[in-house]
C-alpha cells in the first residue's frame, strides 16, 4: 500500500466511513435503547405503536439509518489533517469548522488501538493526547496500520528531533509475552470482590431500568411465592442467601477471568532503546508507550494468591495522561525478576536497600475506627432487616476486623533515599509505591486536633499523577521528611516532565 | 522508632519550625462570617417560611427538632470557623510558597516555585469591598496538591504574584 504523504491535507482511510457511521448508529441506539424495547414490547403485544403501523416504523427507523450514513460521509469528507514542520494540523465539522492545530512538542502521547469493528475491515486508530483537560484528545478514527505508524513516527520525531535520532535503528526486543496459562492464573487470582460489586450495580442497574416490565411480567409474585413455600424456618431463607451470595462469587470468579484474560490477551511488552512498548487486547487491540521521563509514580501489586504464583501487577502512571486511558498503564503477570528489570529500565538505579521504617501503633487505632464506621453502617440496616440474626453476622465482621487491623498494619512502611520514596501499604492486596523525589510537586502534613495531643502527623506527596501518604509517624519524623523532601526537590536540576 | 538517618537527615537543612509563617488580614474573617451568615439566614427561613406554609403533621410536629439542630450546626459552625481563623497563615520562602490552616484537621502545603504551572488572583466583589484578595496556585498535579490562599490585601497579592509569576518565568 502506498504510504501517505503528510505535508499535504489528507482524509483517512475510505473506511473511516464505516467507523463513524457504526460509532454513530451504536451511540443513537444506546440513547434510545429503552424506547426502542418499549416501542419491541408493545409492537409485540398490540402490533401498532400509538399511531404508527409497523411499516411506517420501519421506514423510520430506515430513514435514521440514511441520516446517520449522510452525516458519517459528511463527517468523512470535512476530516482532514496534515503535518506541517513543527504542528500537526486537523479540520473537523460540517457546519462548525474547526481547525486544531498542535504544536508537536506539546504531544504527550500517540496511542494506536483497534477496535473488534476496526479489526474487522482492519484500520486502526490513532490517538494523539496533549497535556491539559480531558477534551485535548484527538482520534483519527481509520488509517491503515503502516500509514499509523508512520505518522505516529513523524509526530514523536520531530516533536525530540535534538534527543532521539537513533530512534529508527534501535533495536527492538521483545521482553515479555504472556501465556495463556499465567493469565488465566491472574484473572483467577483477582480481588473477586471487586467483580462481584461490579456484577451486583449491574444486575441492580438493569433492573431499575426495566423495573416496569418486570412488573407487568409479575416476577416479585412469583419470587414471593417462591419465598412463601420455604417460610417455614429462618434457615431455609438463610440458606436461599447464602446460595445466592456462592453463585453471585462464582459469577464473579468466571467475570474476573474472562475479563482479564480479554483485556490483557496477547499481552506484549516490547523493550525499545528509550522507550517501553505495551501492546494487549483481544477485541480492543491496543498499543501504548511509556516513556521514562514521563513516569511519576509506579504501582507494583500483588496479594497470597498471586504471590504463590509468582504474579505480579505493575502499574506505571505518567503525566497527563486521561482517566480512562490510565488504567491501561499496566502489565499483568510479571515474575519477580521481570518486575525488577522493568523498574531498572523505567527508573535508573533504583534501589531497594534502605531500611524500612513504620509507622506508629496509633495507625491501628485509625484502621479500627475505620471499620467500626463500617461495622455501624451495615449494622444500622442490617437489624431491621435480620434482628437478632444480625449478631451472629457481627462475630464474622469480628474476625475481619482483626485480620484488616493486624495485615494493614503489618503491610505498611516507608523507605527514603536520595533518589526514591517507596511506600508499602494494603490489607489484601500487597501495594508498593515507587516515586522518585525529584517528580515531587508539593508536600503536605496533615494533623489532627486528636493527633495533636499524641505528636503524630501524616506527610502527603503530590506529584503529577497521584498523591501517596505517609501515615501517621511522629511529627518529628514527619517535620525531618518534609524539610529533606523539599530540599532534595528544591535543589534538583532535574526537571519533573 | 525514632527517625535516625542522619546522612539523609541532617540538621543544616531548612527546617519547618523555623519560618514565621504570617497571618492573612484579619479582614477576611467579615467575609467567611457574612457568607455564613447569609447561607444560615436562607436555612432558618426556608425553615420559618416551610412552618407556616407545609401543613403536614409530620413536619409541624418535628419543626422544633429541626430547628434546634439547625441552630446547633450553626452555632458549632460559627464557633470553629472563628477558632480556625488563626491558623490560617502563609509564608513565602526563596524557593517555595507555604499555607497552613485548619483547626480540626490542621495541614500545612509546601509548594515549590519551581513546580508552579501558573497563578491566579481572583476577588469576589464581596472581597473587593474589604480590598482582599484570594491567590490561587496551580501546580501539574492532582487537584489536592494546588494551593488556595484566602483573604490577602489585595496589594500583597498583587506583590507576591509578581514575585512568584517573575520566578516561575525565569526558571522555564
Amino acid at each position: 500500500m502506498e504510504i501517505a504523504d503528510f505535508t499535504k491535507p489528507i482524509r483517512q482511510s475510505s473506511k473511516g466511513i464505516i467507523i463513524i457511521f457504526a460509532f454513530n448508529a451504536f451511540r443513537f441506539f444506546k440513547r434510545f435503547f429503552v424506547l426502542i424495547v418499549a416501542f419491541g414490547l408493545s409492537l409485540s403485544k398490540k402490533k401498532t405503536f400509538a399511531i404508527f403501523s409497523p411499516t411506517v416504523i420501519f421506514l423510520i427507523i430506515i430513514g435514521v439509518l440514511v441520516l446517520l450514513l449522510i452525516v458519517a460521509i459528511l463527517k468523512y469528507l470535512n476530516f482532514k489533517f496534515h503535518l506541517s514542520e513543527d504542528d500537526f494540523h486537523l479540520s473537523t465539522g460540517i457546519f462548525n469548522k474547526d481547525h486544531t492545530i498542535i504544536p508537536k512538542s506539546k504531544i504527550q502521547n500517540v496511542y494506536i488501538k483497534q477496535n473488534f469493528l476496526q479489526q474487522l475491515i482492519n484500520v486502526v486508530s490513532l490517538n494523539i493526547e496533549t497535556a491539559g483537560d480531558n477534551k485535548s484528545e484527538i482520534e483519527i478514527s481509520a488509517l491503515d496500520k503502516p500509514t499509523a505508524l508512520k505518522l505516529k513516527k513523524e509526530l514523536f520525531n520531530k516533536a525530540h528531533t535534538n534527543e532521539s535520532q537513533t530512534e529508527g535503528i534501535e533495536a527492538n526486543t521483545v521482553f515479555f509475552r504472556v501465556s495463556p496459562k499465567r493469565l488465566f492464573l491472574e484473572g483467577l487470582s483477582q480481588n473477586h470482590f471487586k467483580s462481584f460489586a461490579i456484577i451486583a450495580s449491574f444486575v441492580f442497574g438493569l433492573y431499575y431500568e426495566f423495573k416496569d416490565y418486570f412488573k407487568s411480567f409479575r416476577v416479585e409474585e412469583q419470587i414471593e411465592k417462591v419465598v412463601d413455600l420455604d417460610d417455614e424456618s429462618i434457615f431455609n431463607v438463610l440458606l436461599i442467601n447464602l446460595g445466592i451470595i456462592v453463585i453471585g462469587l462464582f459469577f464473579a470468579l468466571i467475570f474476573s477471568v474472562i475479563k482479564t484474560c480479554i483485556t490483557n490477551f496477547n499481552l506484549e511488552v516490547v523493550e525499545n532503546q528509550k522507550t517501553i512498548e505495551i501492546n494487549k487486547g483481544l477485541f480492543n487491540k491496543m498499543s501504548l508507550s511509556l516513556t521514562p521521563s514521563r513516569i511519576q509514580n509506579i504501582v507494583i501489586k500483588t496479594n497470597r494468591v498471586k504471590q504463590y504464583f509468582g504474579l505480579h501487577t505493575i502499574s506505571v502512571k505518567q503525566a497527563m495522561v486521561n482517566a480512562k486511558q490510565r488504567k491501561n498503564f499496566a502489565i499483568v503477570a510479571l515474575e519477580k525478576d521481570q518486575v525488577n528489570h522493568l523498574i531498572d529500565k523505567l527508573v535508573s538505579n533504583y534501589t531497594n536497600a534502605s531500611e524500612a521504617l513504620k509507622p506508629r501503633p496509633y495507625y491501628k487505632r485509625i484502621l479500627a475506627l475505620n471499620i467500626l464506621i463500617l461495622a455501624t453502617i451495615i449494622n444500622i440496616p442490617g437489624f431491621f432487616i435480620f434482628g437478632n440474626g444480625m449478631l451472629w453476622a457481627n462475630l464474622l465482621l469480628i474476625v475481619i476486623a482483626v485480620f484488616y487491623i493486624h495485615f494493614g498494619y503489618k503491610k505498611a512502611y516507608y523507605k527514603i533515599d536520595h533518589q526514591f520514596l517507596t511506600i508499602g501499604s494494603g490489607v489484601i492486596d500487597t501495594t508498593t509505591n515507587i516515586l522518585e523525589i525529584h517528580k515531587i510537586q508539593a508536600v503536605k502534613l496533615k494533623q489532627t486536633i486528636f493527633q495533636k495531643r499524641r505528636q503524630i502527623t501524616s506527610v502527603i506527596i503530590a506529584t503529577a499523577s497521584k498523591s501517596v501518604t505517609i501515615p501517621y509517624i511522629s511529627e518529628n519524623d514527619a517535620k525531618a521528611i518534609y524539610d529533606f523532601l523539599l530540599f532534595k526537590v528544591e535543589t534538583s536540576q532535574k526537571d519533573w516532565m | 522508632m525514632s527517625f535516625t538517618n542522619s546522612q539523609l537527615f541532617n540538621d543544616a537543612l531548612p527546617k519547618i519550625d523555623d519560618v514565621i509563617l504570617k497571618p492573612i488580614s484579619k479582614q477576611y474573617i467579615k467575609i467567611i462570617l457574612v457568607n455564613k451568615f447569609v447561607m444560615y439566614a436562607l436555612f432558618f427561613g426556608i425553615l420559618i417560611v416551610g412552618k407556616y406554609v407545609i401543613n403536614k403533621v409530620v413536619f409541624q410536629e418535628y419543626f422544633w427538632h429541626l430547628f434546634f439542630v439547625t441552630l446547633v450546626f450553626c452555632v458549632l459552625n460559627f464557633s470553629i470557623a472563628i477558632l480556625s481563623f488563626k491558623k490560617r497563615k502563609y509564608a513565602i520562602r526563596e524557593q517555595d510558597v507555604i499555607y497552613a490552616q485548619g483547626l480540626l484537621v490542621n495541614s500545612i502545603t509546601t509548594v515549590p516555585i519551581s513546580r508552579i504551572q501558573h497563578i491566579e488572583e481572583s476577588r469576589s466583589w464581596i472581597a473587593r469591598k474589604f480590598n482582599l484578595a484570594t491567590l490561587n496556585i496551580f501546580t501539574a498535579g492532582e487537584s489536592g496538591s494546588d494551593l488556595s490562599i484566602k483573604g490577602l490585601p489585595h496589594e500583597e497579592a498583587r506583590q507576591i504574584n509578581d514575585f512568584l509569576s517573575a520566578k516561575v518565568n525565569g526558571n522555564s
